[in-house]
């Protein structure tokens, strides 16, 4: 039951009301129990149809009622299987239980049923079907859902898709629905030149930033534009890849920059073209990020690690660290590395922002997009503005501090990892006094032989998974 | 304030209201509203059951004639199970009765093995299942037919990789799940997507940043929980958000504390059970979130929860290993 007001009434008013209640459900249950004694008879005909269109106009969620109909429409045409006025009678009906239901679940299936079941489906009078149910409701998901299964059987272009949709947010910019159905569609329309992993082409998301950011500084408190910035800006979780991998004489180990169930996953991985398969999950769970291999190991001057995923091949050469260790490590990709004309408009966005919040200092979306497009900018240069930034959000949306906290630690991370892979020195990593709450590219830390993390009073140990390594030696 | 909260809502469970809310529902069967939502009769009596005994009174429920209603309604042709006689049964209405009966751990009072053929015939090619056997696939039914195979021991009856894919289809670019590939994310369908994958151990699939921070974010200044951008707060999203946060290990991204007031606030104080919104009519669905919420964020004197299957912690141990992900 949603969105039912409590409303105080007389004792008159409610023994009135409960009369008028009772009488409805006596007549409920009788129409119910002839339904149930006409369907068990077989009696499929007009007068079912009748009873349950009584009952579904005004509760269109009994399902069995809908089933019936379905019965009843299926042994009513069995003659003629040409004719629709059967068909059509009952898409009219299910447009009247949506007009007072929008969104039952089965009103909803019950048309696609007659439409799949229909001779003559109208797939187009669909299309504007929806067209009007979203001019009533722009974010009935039902619909939106529905538009989408309709918009393929009647083979819209997508062309055609996206005007409809950009012309709901030129009217709205508040409707996610329509923001979400654009991040579909544009990839369909202007793929990225070369890169897979980049769902629009530079050109497109530069004009896309344009279009986003007026639409989020139209109302800065609305949430729908932001979340699709944040969307062109870019992953928030890494791609699979080899994170390193280390040997000593009694152990192999191999981290992924995501946890992976090499078991079920279908990953081979390839030490030097030798498929082994004794590698385990150091936690001891089905998926982890870090495997281990233990036996007895050579020290050799260079391995290479190959590994097949998803008929995608990833590799990464250990070399000789010393005496006792061959070690190998990529630093992963934080995010999407931008053209010169995208990063200009992100160069201005930033300002716009920082504009903005002269006027509007706690303006929690447009903080955190300052901080992102730093980050998409130059994530190292601005390190310590995006992590003030950040700071300042656990103050203006304290609801959300424990995330903030979080975010804060994963962009320490990130300038603390890439210093550890490119200075070479593998022994040691200092994280000592970074206000970390928890440890986030963990994975990458295995190679190292001493993990320093004291002086993080908030931290959380559980997400130091290398601690579980034999010979890395972690202070808390 | 917000959302028709005022200074006067309750600041504590009104425990004894609840209990009695809870049980005396259904005590006039003639009753309009009860009479109106026979429909999900099935569903009604694992909202209430699962209720009364996180606050530690299941023994006020007839658990004998609740039983031998279970099992007038599962069909004998298709081994399904219906929210009530006569009516059709459902995956929906046959997990509901799975949970019941595993509450009073009393699996074997009904045919285990045909509700597991039923689940079986459903799933389609593709690895998403139909509600039943009318056609309708949603990623809700995918979660209820791996969570009935679960607790019945039986998940070898269905190809799970292929389940795991079809929901993972159903994956969007905000990180959120629909009820189908493509469709809008929705807090309720992500709550069935990530709960499906702590069944199916698959959590490592999650983009769980991206799909946390999402969450998160519909947490509004009431301390309430929408259910998608830009939405009112409900009750009910109380349960399927803070169950997937807890779920992937980030339920400290929301604040408990501002959750917990605005639950607290949504009590009926006259009648007991709790509305979608402050002020609103209560009802069982809502009062089993709201308190199913307040055991997740380890209020006093609640049974512990398993956000996974919305049922006591207790009784899912006995049953089940689900994942949960480390905070």
């Amino acid at each position: 039951m949603h969105g039912r007001l409590k409303v105080r009434t007389s004792a008159e008013e409610a023994a009135r009301k409960k009369k008028e209640q009772d009488l409805k459900a006596k007549a409920y249950r009788i129409g119910m129990d002839k339904i149930f004694s006409l369907r068990s008879s077989e009696s499929f005909g007009s007068e079912l149809l009748e009873l349950t269109g009584k009952i579904l106009s005004v509760n269109p969620d009994l399902s069995t009622l809908w089933n019936i109909r379905r019965e009843c429409i299926l042994k009513m045409t069995e003659e003629n299987k040409e004719d629709s006025t059967l068909f059509d009678r009952d898409l009219g009906f299910t447009e009247l239980c949506l007009q007072i239901q929008p969104k039952s679940y089965g009103a909803w299936h019950h048309r696609s049923w007659i439409l799949e079941n229909s001779p003559k489906p109208d797939w187009d009078k669909e299309v504007n079907l929806c067209k009007l149910y979203l001019k009533k409701d722009e974010r009935n998901f039902h619909c939106w859902d529905y538009r989408r299964y309709v918009v393929k059987k009647a083979n819209v272009s997508a062309e055609k898709e996206f005007e409809f949709c950009d012309d709901k947010i030129q009217k709205n910019f508040s409707n996610y629905s329509s923001w979400f159905y654009r991040s579909q569609l544009l990839p369909i329309l202007h793929p990225h030149e070369s890169d897979q992993s980049r769902p629009i082409s530079e050109e497109k998301l530069k004009e896309e930033l344009e279009i986003v950011i007026t639409a989020a500084f139209t109302d800065p408190n609305d949430s729908s534009a932001w979340f699709y910035q944040r969307y062109l800006l870019g992953y928030s979780d890494p791609k699979f890849d080899i994170a390193c991998f280390k040997l000593i004489k009694q152990h192999m180990i191999i981290a992924f920059t995501k946890a992976v169930d090499l078991n079920r996953d279908k990953i081979s991985i390839f030490i030097d073209n030798n498929c082994d398969s004794q590698w385990m999950a150091i936690s001891g769970n089905k998926s982890d990020c870090i495997w281990i291999n233990r036996g007895d190991f050579e020290i050799t001057d260079e391995i290479l690690i190959k590994v097949t995923h998803a008929d995608q091949e990833y590799s990464l050469t250990a070399k000789k660290y010393d005496k006792s260790a061959v070690i190998g490590c990529k630093l992963p990709s934080f995010g999407y590395e931008f053209g010169i004309a995208v990063k200009e408009e992100l160069k201005n966005q930033l300002e716009s922002c920082n504009q903005l919040l002269e006027f509007e200092p706690d303006s929690k979306f447009t903080l955190l997009t300052a901080a992102l497009l730093m980050r998409s900018l130059d994530r190292f240069h601005y390190h310590e503005e995006t992590l003030e930034y950040l700071k300042k959000l656990q103050t203006v949306d304290p609801l959300r501090y424990g995330y903030y906290r979080d975010l804060a630690s994963k962009w320490i991370l990130e300038v603390k990892l890439k210093e550890f892979v490119e200075s070479g020195k593998y022994e040691k990593i200092d994280l000592t006094a970074l206000d970390l709450t928890t440890v986030y590219y963990n994975q990458f830390l295995v190679i190292a032989n001493e993990i320093d993390l004291r002086e993080n009073p908030a931290l959380n140990k559980n997400s130091c998974k290398f601690s579980l390594v034999e010979g890395c030696n972690v202070s808390f | 304030m917000e959302n028709g909260q005022t200074e006067s809502d309750p600041k504590d469970l009104l425990f004894e209201k609840h209990v009695n809310y809870v049980t005396n529902h259904g005590n006039d069967k003639n009753d309009f509203e009860y009479t109106m939502t026979e429909f999900l009769r099935m569903s009604g009596i694992y909202w209430g059951t699962t209720c009364l005994d996180i606050m530690g009174e299941l023994d006020k429920l007839d658990k004998l004639s609740i039983i031998g209603f279970i099992k007038k309604c599962q069909c004998i042709k298709s081994g399904g199970i219906s929210a009530c006689e006569e009516h059709d049964p459902h995956l929906l209405y046959t997990l509901s009765a799975i949970q019941i009966l595993c509450t009073y751990n009393a699996l074997d009072e009904i045919d285990v093995a045909s509700v597991g053929k039923y689940v079986q015939s459903l799933q389609q090619p593709d690895g998403s299942f139909f509600g039943d056997k009318w056609g309708e696939i949603d990623t809700r039914f995918s979660f209820c037919a791996v969570a009935i195979l679960a607790l019945t021991n039986q998940m070898d009856l269905i190809d799970v990789d292929k389940a795991v894919e079809f929901v993972l289809s159903c994956g969007n670019v905000d990180g959120g799940f629909g009820s189908k590939p493509n469709a809008e994310s929705h807090a309720g369908l992500i709550y069935c997507c990530v709960g499906f994958l702590s069944i199916t151990h698959n959590l490592h699939r999650l983009e769980t940043e991206k799909l946390a921070w999402w969450l998160c974010e519909r947490q509004l200044k009431s301390g309430g929980l929408n259910g998608r951008p830009e939405k009112l707060p409900d009750v009910c999203y109380s349960w399927w958000v803070l169950s997937s946060l807890t779920i992937m290990g980030r339920s400290h991204w929301i604040s408990g504390e501002k959750l917990k007031e605005f639950i607290l606030s949504c009590q009926d104080t006259e009648t007991g059970g709790f509305s979608d919104r402050p002020g609103n009519l209560p009802d069982i669905f809502h009062t089993l979130f709201g308190i199913g919420a307040l055991s997740l964020l380890g209020y006093p004197n609640l049974k512990k929860i398993n956000p996974t299957f919305c049922m006591p912690e207790e009784i899912v141990e006995k049953l089940y290993k689900v994942q949960i992900m480390d905070s």
